[in-house]
């Protein structure tokens, strides 16, 4: 894992593998997730990868009614804005939520990694 | 930041913003309309050969209509070749930055008259080809792909704001209602009727009588877009142009008596992904780019007499309101409720009914504020004109809050 780039493509090839990994600056200890190659905290560029649970609240959401044409099929769909326990944060389809008063900003979820073609896409479940 | 030399607006024009009117037209004809108009609301006339460079805004004319290098292609069909024509993508804030930039070019020293517009033609793609166009303003591969719409962003910015604060859907209508009458008295606006009126025509249509707005604006002929917002919380897809001319202070009073000048500007940019953001409830990018606007002017949040924000959706101006400094933190939708914001309030806040009634043609929106401002401070708009304006501000976002740009006007 040392050297390798932390690229989008790094990024979605260990969502294949069921993990969530972030870059982490060893300036500052800011952890970035998705990972990227420049601290956006202190704009250092030692970085090292670091890996997350999935767990975590919902700190912002949606339920889409008016979607994109390629989410056509499984509308309506929340999506939201997810904290991780250890504190960064990320956006993902919010399963098996199709009415907005169901969740709520606080409430609990788990990341589930969903195979969609070629891709593996984050997601995240009410638990 | 310091301007080395002011710089004022001499005129200014804009089609009107529709959804239907504009169908037989592409962004050159709406962009020439409102530049002739800009030149023919000049007070001691305008020679268009005086324009001595342009900046167009305008995001997303390659997908609405296969059409890139579009500044080139409007100074081409101004007559203005062979000037500088630059265009200015910075998603909803192309024209707000083109104002920045035309006014950074004329204090420089470069250029003593620019014109600086706007231009977006939507219409021709279905609602879900505006849906996927408007969400390249996001980042699409973390916040698209996790089936964010645009709608979508600002709506779970208001379950933030509503989780934190206890604001309410509720006062995001008052928004909607307050901007929706103004729009009604604005001719250039794409509604021009109250959310009362367009309920009793709605209602009519399906043997639904409504008492009042809010028993409308809670009927599913208000359908939901992205919980929590529905359709009346979001701005309507239009196609419109807006154009102004800029002129250094000491030329600028051989075209008018009455300029009308830039006091102070900002502009911030901020993390693309809210994901990303530490405070989910406000945009730090209007705080930067504020607080940038009122110290190069001079000026407090106290003393602005009228305010175009940017309200693509009804939270945005309560945002809006709370982060230029209007109201506290989490009092914005409590103020557009008790009539603050409207036409006779202590704050007003959009006169010319907002992106929310008047039209957002994303590339023309930044632009179309600074025609408002070009007529309110000459007491120029009409029925919608705010009594003794001094002071206007414009507040201008790209996409969800990544881009703020802010101008403070003064006469």
């Amino acid at each position: 894992m040392d050297g390798m780039e932390f690229t989008v493509k790094a990024f979605h090839d260990f969502l294949a593998e069921g993990r969530i990994m972030g870059s982490r600056c060893r300036g500052c200890g800011a952890v970035s997730l998705p990972p990227r190659p420049v601290c956006p905290e202190c704009g250092g560029r030692d970085l090292e990868w670091t890996e997350l649970e999935g767990k975590g609240i919902i700190r912002a959401y949606t339920v889409i009614h008016v979607p994109l044409t390629r989410m056509k099929d499984r509308c309506p769909y929340a999506c939201g804005v997810v904290e991780l326990d250890a504190g960064p944060r990320i956006s993902g389809l919010i399963l098996g939520v199709s009415e907005g008063e169901k969740i709520e900003v606080g409430s609990r979820v788990e990341a589930e990694f969903v195979r969609e073609g070629a891709r593996t896409v984050l997601c995240f479940r009410p638990v | 930041m310091r301007l080395s030399r002011d710089v004022a607006i001499v005129g200014a024009g804009m089609t009107r913003f529709h959804h239907k009117i504009h169908a037989d037209k592409t962004s050159r004809e709406l962009f020439v309309e409102a530049a002739l108009e800009a030149a023919d609301s000049v007070d001691n006339g305008f020679d268009m050969r005086d324009v001595e460079a342009l900046f167009v805004g305008n995001f997303s004319s390659d997908a609405f209509e296969h059409q890139a290098h579009t500044a080139a292609l409007m100074a081409d069909w101004l007559g203005l070749c062979p000037r500088a024509a630059t265009r200015v993508e910075d998603a909803c804030a192309s024209s707000g930055v083109a104002v920045n930039m035309g006014a950074l070019a004329v204090a420089s020293g470069a250029y003593d008259v620019v014109m600086v517009g706007g231009v977006e033609k939507m219409r021709n793609l279905t609602t879900e080809e505006v849906t996927d166009t408007l969400a390249m303003a996001a980042d699409d591969l973390y916040e698209v792909a996790a089936g964010f719409t645009f709608p979508g962003l600002y709506a779970s910015l208001a379950t933030a704001h509503f989780a934190k604060y206890g604001s309410s859907w509720e006062q995001l209508a008052a928004v909607a209602i307050k901007n929706h009458h103004n729009g009604a008295l604005n001719p250039k606006a794409h509604f021009q009727s109250s959310v009362m009126e367009t309920a009793k025509k709605l209602g009519e249509r399906r043997g639904v009588t409504f008492n009042d707005e809010m028993e409308f604006l809670r009927s599913p002929l208000n359908p939901v877009i992205a919980y929590p917002l529905r359709l009346f919380d979001c701005c309507p897809v239009s196609d419109g142009a807006a154009v102004v001319i800029l002129a250094a202070a000491e030329v600028a009073k051989r075209f008018t008596d009455t300029p009308v000048y830039i006091r102070g500007l900002g502009q911030a940019s901020d993390a693309m992904s809210l994901h990303d953001r530490a405070d989910l409830t406000t945009l730090r990018a209007t705080r930067v780019a504020a607080e940038q606007a009122y110290k190069m002017a001079g000026v407090s949040a106290d003393d602005i007499d009228v305010a175009d924000v940017h309200d693509c959706f009804t939270i945005a101006e309560v945002l809006a309101t709370e982060d230029l400094g209007f109201f506290p933190k989490g009092e914005g939708g409590k103020a557009a409720e008790e009539g603050r914001t409207a036409l006779d309030g202590d704050k007003p806040v959009n006169p010319d009914g907002g992106l929310k009634a008047k039209g957002h043609p994303v590339g023309a929106t930044g632009a179309a504020m600074a025609y408002e401002m070009f007529k309110q401070l000459r007491g120029e708009a009409g029925r919608h004109q705010v009594e003794g304006v001094e002071v206007g501000l414009t507040h201008n976002v790209g996409a969800s809050g990544a881009t703020v740009v802010v101008q403070i006007y003064g006469r």
